[in-house]
C-alpha cells in the first residue's frame, strides 16, 4: 500500500504513464518535423505503444474479465488497421509525387543564395499533383 | 485512480486539440488524413478511459470496438479515393 | 461444379477441412466473447451462424502462390510460431519506439530519412503481406510500395531504423510460415 493503493493499481498506473509518455513524445514529434513522410513515423509511436501501454494498464487495473478479453481485441484491431492505413496514405502520397524530405536538400536550402525559391517550387509539385488527383 | 484516468484524459484531449491544428493548416491533404488517424485512435483510448470513470465499462469498450473497425475502414476509403486510379 | 469441391481441391496446401475447423472456432470465440450469454439458443445461433460464415469465406481467403499451381489459405500459421513471432515484434515494436521517441524529442532532430529498396521473393504471398505490416507497424520504417516481383520500397527515418531492415525480420517471417525465401539489399535513396 503506497498512497492507499495496492500492487495492481500501481502496476497499471505505471503501464498508464509509460503509455502517456509515448502520446505526448508522438504529438511533439507530429508537431516537428519536417515532412509528411516522417510525420508518419512519429504518428505511428502514438498509435502503437502508446495506445497498447494504455490498453495494458487498464487491462491489468480491470483483472481477468469479459472486458479485458474486449479490451484486447480492441488493441488487435487497431494493430491490425492502423498499418493499413498508413501504409495507403504513404502509397498515395508516393504515387502522386509528393516529394521526400532529406537532409542533403535541407543543407542544400540553407546554402542557396535565394531562400524562397526551393519552397515555392514545393507548393508548385503540390498544386500540380493534387491538380493529378482531383482531375 | 480515478485522478490517474483524469490526469490521462487531459492529456489526450490536449493531443486532440494540438491535432485538429494540423488537421486545419496542414500543408498537403495527407497530413489532414494522418492527423485524423492520431485523433481516431486517441478518441477510441478516451471512450473506454471514459467508461472506466463512468464504472461500467462493459458499454463503453463495445462503442470502442466499432470506432476502432469503423477507424480503419474510413481510412482505407478515403485513401483510396485520394489516390484514385493509381493505387 | 460440386458443392464439396473446395473440400477436395488438391492444389490447397494443408487440409482445407482442419482450416474450417479453426476458422469455425475462431468465429465461434468471437460471437461468445461479444454476446457474453450462455443460453442453449445463442449458442446454437452462434454456431450456425460461425459455420456459414466459414464455409461461405473460405473460397474468398485463398491465395494463389507466384507460379499459380498452389492456394495458400490465408490464415495457415502455426499457432505456436504465432505467439512466439508475435510477442517478438513487441519487443522490435519497444526498441523501434524508444528509437524515434529518442531522434524526434531532443532539442537538435536528429532524423536522416531516407527510401530503402530490397527484394524479398517467396512463393507464399502471405509472407510478403505480414512483412510489410510488420515493417509498417514498427515506427521509424514505413512500407510505401511493393511491386508483383517482390521489390520493397521502405520509408525509413533514422539510421538505425534503416539498419534494421537488414534481414532479421525477413528471417523471423520465413520461420514463422516455414517458407524458403531469397533476399537482397537493392541499395538506398537520399
Amino acid at each position: 500500500m503506497i498512497f492507499g493503493f495496492n500492487g495492481q493499481e500501481i502496476i497499471a498506473c505505471l503501464l498508464m504513464g509509460a503509455g502517456l509518455v509515448f502520446l505526448i513524445g508522438s504529438m511533439v514529434g507530429m508537431l516537428r518535423l519536417p515532412d509528411y513522410y516522417s510525420r508518419v513515423h512519429a504518428s505511428g509511436n502514438s498509435e502503437t505503444l502508446g495506445t497498447l501501454l494504455v490498453f495494458l494498464g487498464l487491462m491489468v487495473f480491470n483483472g481477468f474479465s469479459n472486458v479485458s478479453a474486449k479490451i484486447f481485441i480492441i488493441a488487435v484491431f487497431v494493430f491490425l488497421g492502423n498499418p493499413i492505413g498508413s501504409h495507403i496514405l504513404a502509397k498515395a502520397a508516393y504515387k502522386t509525387g509528393h516529394p521526400v524530405w532529406t537532409k542533403k536538400q535541407a543543407v542544400q536550402h540553407e546554402l542557396s543564395t535565394e531562400p524562397t525559391s526551393s519552397i515555392a517550387t514545393a507548393e508548385e509539385k503540390e498544386a500540380q499533383a493534387n491538380a493529378d488527383l482531383h482531375g | 485512480m480515478q485522478i490517474f484516468f483524469l490526469v490521462i484524459m487531459a492529456a489526450l484531449i490536449m493531443t486532440i486539440g494540438l491535432m485538429l491544428q494540423r488537421l486545419f493548416q496542414g500543408p498537403t491533404i495527407f497530413d489532414r488524413m494522418n492527423g485524423l488517424g492520431v485523433i481516431t485512435a486517441d478518441t477510441i483510448l478516451l471512450i473506454v478511459l471514459f467508461g472506466f470513470l463512468d464504472k461500467q465499462p462493459g458499454m463503453y469498450v463495445d462503442l470502442a470496438m466499432a470506432y476502432a473497425m469503423m477507424g480503419c475502414l474510413g481510412s482505407v476509403v478515403l485513401a483510396k479515393y485520394l489516390g484514385g486510379k493509381k493505387l | 461444379m460440386g458443392k464439396f469441391d473446395v473440400i477436395r481441391d488438391k492444389s490447397i496446401v494443408g487440409a482445407p477441412v482442419v482450416h474450417l475447423t479453426a476458422m469455425t472456432a475462431v468465429l465461434f470465440g468471437f460471437w461468445l466473447l461479444l454476446s457474453g450469454t450462455f443460453q442453449t439458443k445463442f449458442l446454437i445461433y452462434g454456431i450456425l451462424t460461425a459455420v456459414i460464415s466459414a464455409w461461405v469465406t473460405y473460397p474468398l481467403l485463398l491465395l494463389p502462390s507466384a507460379d499459380e499451381t498452389k492456394k495458400y489459405f490465408v490464415f495457415g500459421f502455426n499457432p505456436i510460431k504465432l505467439l512466439i513471432y508475435f510477442f517478438w515484434l513487441m519487443w522490435q515494436l519497444v526498441l523501434a519506439n524508444v528509437d524515434v521517441l529518442k531522434a524526434t524529442v531532443r532539442p537538435e532532430i536528429e532524423i536522416n530519412p531516407r527510401i530503402v529498396k530490397f527484394r524479398y521473393q517467396t512463393d507464399n504471398p502471405m509472407a510478403k503481406v505480414i512483412l510489410a505490416n510488420s515493417i509498417t507497424l514498427t515506427p521509424g520504417t514505413v512500407t510505401i510500395d511493393v511491386t508483383d516481383d517482390g521489390v520493397f520500397y521502405v520509408h525509413a527515418l533514422t539510421d538505425g531504423a534503416a539498419d534494421g531492415l537488414n534481414g532479421g525480420m525477413q528471417k523471423m517471417v520465413g520461420w514463422l510460415l516455414s517458407e524458403p525465401y531469397d533476399f537482397e539489399m537493392l541499395g538506398e535513396e537520399y
